[in-house]
């Protein structure tokens, strides 16, 4: 009974962490939540100037 | 004309008229240059020897000003309407540009733009004094005059009116060290009413890659007065340059990567604490120097899609610019065509 009791009270904490990191994730209006989300978005930008940049348009096309 | 427009694009930036002067083709960024990396110290060198050649072997690390300004190069510019704008270089010291803008949102107008070059050189294509102004239909004025005082030191004056009314004027005065710039501004100074605004930048290279430095901003006015205090890091390599600035009011962090001879990518963040606000945009710039042809294209948080592609139409003196930008947040649409002559 008293294990049911806790891993109830785990459970809906859990799912209280869930919820409020979901509606953290959604709030467009939250400044913290839009600073993460555009530093994420930067770190992604970085990474992608770094590593996926480097084609070269005056290279030959190949023959077909 | 070549030393007129090579002397009026300098360091500050350039005035409003001479829209369209960036060229295609460049294959090196002007201003974009890797840090002399210093040599292997000779192994019979004492300390005190090799920390001096380390220390004068410092690059000086330019204006604050210029620390994001690599990376924002590469985003396109927003343009609405038509615009036409005619160069005509008179002599090697002199050139006239007249700009005519036709909008459908704003008001239409005529600006009428003189730049004025001396005949003191101090670099390659640095030519001193400078003296560019612009007015407009309705009599606004804007006008700066930039002057290399000595070797170290630069100064500049500007003056901004509405109609008859001075809105803006300041001036400032810039020293480049061996491994050092510091700057101080005077920005609207007004001593019978006891207001204006102080800005002083240095900037310090700590290695031949790494340059630190800071802002301070005063601002006084009757009953009020304050100050900002902001900090800037940049590093530069072969091929990229990251900066931040950090302060109490936001911070601002820029990467620049140079990936290839035509194709450049820029980053940046932008969080101000006072407006609650922050973006990241990611930006783009290639360069196809064949086909005469410069292609700026941009994205960012706001859900703010913009591009911009600019033509050499030659053997015509003639430059061609498009222009377009969709907020899809906000639905809506901004496109603009240029032409430059000259």
């Amino acid at each position: 009974m008293s294990e049911s009791n806790v891993k109830k009270g785990s459970l809906s904490r859990a799912t209280e962490w869930i919820s409020s990191i979901y509606r953290f994730a959604t709030d467009r209006n939250d400044f913290r939540r839009n600073l993460v989300v555009n530093l994420g978005l930067f770190a992604t930008g970085v990474w992608v100037a770094r590593n996926l940049s480097d084609f070269d348009l005056m290279s030959p096309q190949p023959v077909t | 004309m070549g030393s007129v427009l090579a002397a009026s694009s300098p360091s500050p930036p350039p005035p409003p008229s001479a829209a369209g002067s960036a060229s295609p083709g460049v294959t090196m960024p002007p201003g974009f240059g890797m840090p002399p990396v210093p040599p292997a110290a000779p192994p019979t060198g004492s300390g005190a020897g090799k920390e001096q050649r380390a220390e004068s072997l410092l690059p000086n690390p330019g204006a604050f000003d210029e620390c994001h300004r690599k990376c924002k190069e590469v985003f396109p510019m927003q343009m609405e309407g038509v615009r036409l704008v005619v160069n005509k270089g008179l002599s090697n010291h002199f050139q006239v540009n007249h700009s005519l803008l036709l909008s459908t949102t704003g008001d239409s107008s005529y600006r009428f733009g003189a730049t004025f070059v001396g005949s003191k050189q101090t670099g390659p294509a640095e030519f001193f004094p400078v003296m560019v102004g612009d007015m407009d239909n309705s009599g606004s004025l804007n006008s700066q005059i930039i002057h290399q005082i000595s070797s170290r030191i630069r100064s500049k004056v500007a003056f901004q009116t509405q109609q008859q009314k001075f809105v803006n004027w300041q001036g400032d005065a810039e020293f480049r060290g061996e491994d050092f710039t510091a700057m101080v501004t005077f920005g609207n100074p007004d001593v019978l009413a006891g207001s204006g605004i102080i800005i002083t930048h240095y900037l310090q290279s700590i290695t031949p890659s790494l340059a630190l430095g800071g802002e301070l901003v005063y601002h006084r006015r009757p009953g009020e007065e304050g100050s900002v205090l902001s900090l800037v890091g940049r590093y530069t390599a072969s091929d990229f340059i990251a900066t931040l600035t950090l302060g109490s009011a936001g911070a601002h962090a820029s990467y620049y990567h140079k990936a290839n001879e035509q194709l450049q990518v820029g980053v940046e963040f932008e969080a101000s604490s006072r407006m609650q606000d922050s973006s990241a945009s990611f930006g783009y710039q290639l360069d196809v120097p064949k086909a005469n042809l410069q292609f700026k294209g941009s994205v960012d948080s706001n859900w703010v899609v913009g591009a911009t592609l600019e033509k050499k139409l030659l053997p015509l003196p003639l430059s061609l610019v498009l222009c377009a930008f969709l907020n899809h947040q906000k639905n809506k649409f901004q496109c603009g065509f240029g032409i430059t002559i000259g």
